[in-house]
């Protein structure tokens, strides 16, 4: 070796390039953060602006919820509406309006994931929100088919913006929870 | 003497190939798998075996054998990577994507690692390297390949949890102290054939 320093220069430049790699990911993918829960479901009481005292106010505006890399992972469009996917794992969810913050009734939503009963293609449905502007669909737990379990929660349909998101849970979780601000078309 | 310490080496060698793929096999994830889910689950984890092996064989100058199984677990990577793309083509995409999750980059960077380290050793007597530099590269390779292999397989989710991530470890450990320790054993070979003329 005539230059071994080089050498050693050169792998540790390495060395130092993989690990920035490394850090600079992030754990289960870019926005993909853990909105798994367990233990009991907690109910929680949307208070419409109806309700909210009448004081004067600037309008309200929400920062709409932006798609993240992976959102479209498997996306089947139109997925059927069923009543559940299974038991055993509830995801749920506030829809609201960027525009007020107003919870949405009646909004589809579409809901996909992995589980002991197929993958996630198999395993999708269409599911709408309630009067206090929440989506509840109850499923088989979800599984690692890619080394994390992962759910995926899409809108697609004409009065707001698309928005797919991929969001990750522990093994042991009961429960995801992914609320979407949605932001009108145009 | 020397029959029964290859008999024991053998046998370690068979656990650490066994008990891995025992329990991955067996474990309950893979209970209602697709076969190309089971098939990328096993290939994966015989190349996490053999990476624990490869450094034992060449502390022993099996070359020809560490040869061969740099070969098989470079067929097994790709075998588990194709069946990942058979499982889920949109997932396996977005694994090797830049805004893949962190256990896929390392999976990404330890392939590639493989790849130059699998060359390393196929292409040695046509390099213009130096035996000292070749030694070095080889084993600062080989030392990313089982870091970061070792270290994809212990942040997925999956067939080796809770038990199995202790072996993943140990083989882990195996393989990073495996490298150094036949790179010991050959200075001590050349000191003593040395010593001798």
């Amino acid at each position: 070796m005539r230059r071994p320093w080089l050498l050693g220069l050169l792998l540790a430049l390495v060395t130092v390039g993989i690990v920035a790699a490394l850090v600079d990911s992030e754990v289960s993918g870019t926005g993909a953060e853990n909105v798994g829960e367990s233990g009991p479901e907690r109910t929680v009481t949307t208070q419409s602006p109806a309700q909210e005292p009448a004081v004067e106010r600037a309008p309200r505006r929400c920062k709409a919820i932006a798609s993240n890399p992976g959102g479209t992972n498997n996306y089947i469009p139109d997925a059927p509406t069923r009543d559940s996917l299974g038991s055993g794992f509830v995801i749920t969810g506030l829809v609201r309006s960027a525009d007020g913050c107003r919870p949405l009734e009646g909004v589809r939503v579409q809901v996909w994931l992995a589980t002991q009963t197929g993958g996630e293609q198999d395993n999708g449905t269409s599911v709408r929100t309630g009067a206090d502007g929440r989506y509840r669909i109850e499923t088989d737990p979800t599984v690692p088919q890619f080394g994390e379990p992962n759910i995926h929660v899409g809108y697609d349909d004409d009065e707001y913006g698309e928005v797919f998101i991929r969001r990750v849970v522990d093994l042991d979780d009961e429960r995801a929870v992914v609320d979407l601000t949605l932001a009108r078309r145009g | 003497m020397a029959e029964r310490r290859a008999l024991a080496l053998g046998a370690a060698a068979g656990a650490i190939v066994a008990l891995p793929l025992m329990l991955a096999l067996t474990d309950r994830h893979l209970a209602d798998a697709s076969p190309a889910l089971v098939l990328s689950t096993a290939a994966g984890t015989l190349a996490a075996s053999a990476l624990a092996i490869q450094p034992l064989l060449a502390r022993r100058r099996r070359i020809a054998r560490h040869q061969l199984l740099g070969s098989v677990v470079l067929c097994l990577v790709l075998i588990h990577v194709g069946a990942l793309f058979v499982e889920s083509p949109g997932d396996a995409w977005f694994a090797l994507s830049p805004d893949g999750p962190t256990r896929a980059r390392m999976a990404l960077i330890a392939t590639i690692a493989l790849f130059g380290v699998v060359a390393l050793g196929a292409l040695r007597p046509r390099l213009p390297l130096k035996a000292g530099t070749w030694r070095l590269l080889h084993a600062y390779l080989a030392l990313v390949v089982i870091a970061l292999g070792i270290g994809h397989a212990v942040l997925t989710d999956g067939a080796l949890d809770d038990a199995g991530t202790t072996v993943l470890l140990v083989l882990g450990a195996v393989g990073l102290l495996g490298v150094p320790a036949a790179h010991v054993a050959r200075a001590r070979r050349e000191r003593s054939a040395g010593d001798a003329s």
